[in-house]
């Protein structure tokens, strides 16, 4: 089984949001701001104008870390929450009882209620769409004009998302939470 | 073999249960809990048309008044079992008069705390179904839910050995709704505890802190229920027990003060990000200040300290401040928790920067919140009616 993970190149990002729309078409997310599996966060410009520092212009890609040591996971009373075959922190939402605990639990903020099922909801990798269908990569991927994102097989050695943890520096999100995130950003 | 012969329950007609002495506080008493009740008939209507919309919970902040109300009930509930344990549990002859009354009030705020919480999460009926098939073992959530459900099937039958005079039985059941309820209520206390992401609430404190709370909150509703049962004319052996508890809930308030102070101090000392600039935001807050310290705290304090426990018709008076002062507490502890933003950056345009997330409870929240109290009272009524709450000797 594969133990799917994503690198990030984010500086990379041009903030175009075309991976928040594949997200949307591609899983059905509804419209509204509350609503979102991915997001781009933007750090501002330091500086004052006209003396910006404009290497401190950034945009930081990011949505459900997938977790190895999941808080959400934890939680859960019911188990509607869980690590399914390939790693990846997915939600049962016939199990779900909209306790919200697993949104006050995860320090990401990657959930959100989906009103369609009015359970929580989040990124599992287009785990139910994409790779459903076969396929090996998640729309915000394919979608991503600058190749900001590398998805693939933690354990497959020949992965391109392998190589470039092996070659390229490194770090995850609030690390020192133990949470043991499988998203990478790249520096 | 029928129902009244396992359950002594008094023949009251319908005129019966609806009337009652016109006296001032018996109809100002009426006046309230209708009103409470309609508040929460409107406010459940209006979350059964709208749903969750209805409430201002956002996804920054999942936890509302309902939550926090659902605290305060079942906080009350363990509160009142602590408490008349130590009577008919622990054998003080002076609380042994207190027994029925207060696990009658263990089992309403209890039920009132599962009925307002019925209202707040998504699908209860699933909770139930899941919460057997595929148990969450290292949910906090699973553990109170579980256990809750255990306390509430011994003190139902710790009250029915009561009323039947079987000491034997009810102490026997006392014990077990007394342990299990501890464990339940230390693990609501653990929901907020075990919340890494959340560095204010993350850590030891809670579990204990609901334990000690709820004893406080307990020795205020005795008052109440007995200030208004004897309407402030109280028999000698009465008196005796509400001094004596008084100076117990002197000895339990000195100890929540000592025990927020340190809390508030490891919070502040070394900085530590998400968790020093949240407390010194609660150490601002009027919510915290007056509502938990001068109201939940102080005030009931003061009054014990200056009249050495004796002025029991201060402290009913107080009860009602103190129990705002717990209702504080218990919206604080809820709110406070998720004041933080976990986005690290702004994730739309022409937002700012995230700041203190910010809540303010919708008309559907605090009609269902505020309004579960007047259930909580009307079905007290009507128990009062039904069984004989008062000690025999």
């Amino acid at each position: 089984m594969a133990r799917y993970a994503m690198a990030l190149d984010y500086k990379n990002c041009i903030n175009c949001k075309a991976c928040e729309t594949a997200c949307k078409e591609e899983n059905g997310v509804l419209l509204g701001a509350q609503n979102h599996r991915i997001w781009v966060g933007t750090k501002e410009i330091e500086g004052e104008f006209p003396l910006l520092n404009i290497s401190s212009s950034n945009f930081l890609p990011s949505q459900c870390q997938q977790c190895s040591n999941a808080p959400c996971q934890e939680v859960c009373p019911t188990n509607a929450t869980y690590y399914d075959e390939h790693g990846v922190v997915r939600v049962d939402s016939d199990k779900c009882i909209l306790c919200s605990y697993c949104m006050t639990a995860c320090p990401y903020d990657a959930r959100y209620v989906d009103d369609r099922t009015n359970t929580v909801d989040k990124c599992n990798f287009c785990s139910d769409t994409r790779i459903a269908r076969g396929e090996i990569t998640t729309a915000c991927q394919a979608t991503c004009p600058t190749k900001v994102r590398i998805f693939g097989d933690l354990d497959d050695p020949n992965s391109e998302i392998s190589e470039v943890l092996r070659t390229r520096e490194h770090f995850s999100l609030k690390s020192y939470l133990g949470t043991d995130p499988k998203l990478f950003y790249l520096t | 073999m029928n129902f009244k012969s396992i359950i002594p329950i008094k023949e009251v007609s319908i005129k019966e249960l609806f009337s009652f002495k016109m006296s001032f506080s018996n109809v100002t008493m009426a006046m309230i809990t209708l009103g409470l009740v309609a508040l929460f008939t409107a406010g459940a209507i209006t979350y059964f048309i709208e749903g969750h919309h209805a409430y201002n919970v956002t996804r920054e902040h999942p936890w509302g008044l309902i939550i926090g109300m659902y605290v305060f009930f079942v906080v009350s509930s363990t509160g009142l079992c602590i408490m008349s344990s130590i009577g008919h549990v622990f054998g003080v002859k002076e609380f042994e008069i207190i027994g029925k009354r207060a696990i009658l009030g263990a089992i309403l705020t209890i039920c009132t705390g599962f009925l307002v919480i019925a209202l707040e999460i998504g699908h209860p009926v699933r909770m139930v179904i899941y919460n057997i098939l595929t148990p969450g073992f290292t949910s906090a959530i699973w553990w109170m839910g579980t256990l809750y459900g255990l306390y509430l099937c011994f003190i139902i039958f710790e009250f029915i050995f009561l009323i039947r005079n079987d000491h034997k039985w009810s102490k026997i059941f006392g014990l077990g709704g007394l342990l299990v309820g501890i464990a339940a209520h230390s693990n609501l206390g653990a929901v907020f505890g075990f919340l890494i992401a959340r560095p204010i609430a993350n850590g030891v404190f809670f579990p204990i802190y609901f334990i000690l709370s709820a004893m406080i909150t307990g020795s205020y509703l005795l008052f109440l229920m007995y200030g208004f049962r004897y309407k402030m004319n109280f028999p000698k052996e009465v008196e005796d027990m509400l001094v004596k508890l008084a100076k117990i809930l002197g000895l339990l308030l000195a100890i929540l003060m000592f025990f927020e102070i340190w809390r508030m101090l490891t919070s502040i000392y070394g900085g530590v990000p998400g968790r020093a600039e949240i407390a010194k935001h609660i150490l601002m807050s009027p919510n915290f200040l007056v509502g938990e310290v001068l109201l939940g705290m102080l005030i009931p304090f003061i009054i014990i300290l200056v009249s050495k426990g004796k002025n029991i018709k201060g402290l009913v008076w107080a009860s009602i401040l103190g129990m705002v002062g717990i209702f504080f507490m218990r919206y604080d502890l809820v709110h406070d928790t998720q004041l933080m933003p976990l986005q690290l950056l702004k994730i739309r345009e022409y937002q700012l920067p995230p700041s203190l997330v910010e809540y303010f409870p919708s008309f559907a929240e605090i009609a269902i919140s505020i309004g579960g109290i007047g259930v909580c009272l009307l079905v007290y009524y009507f128990a009062e009616k039904f069984f004989n709450l008062d000690y025999d000797k």
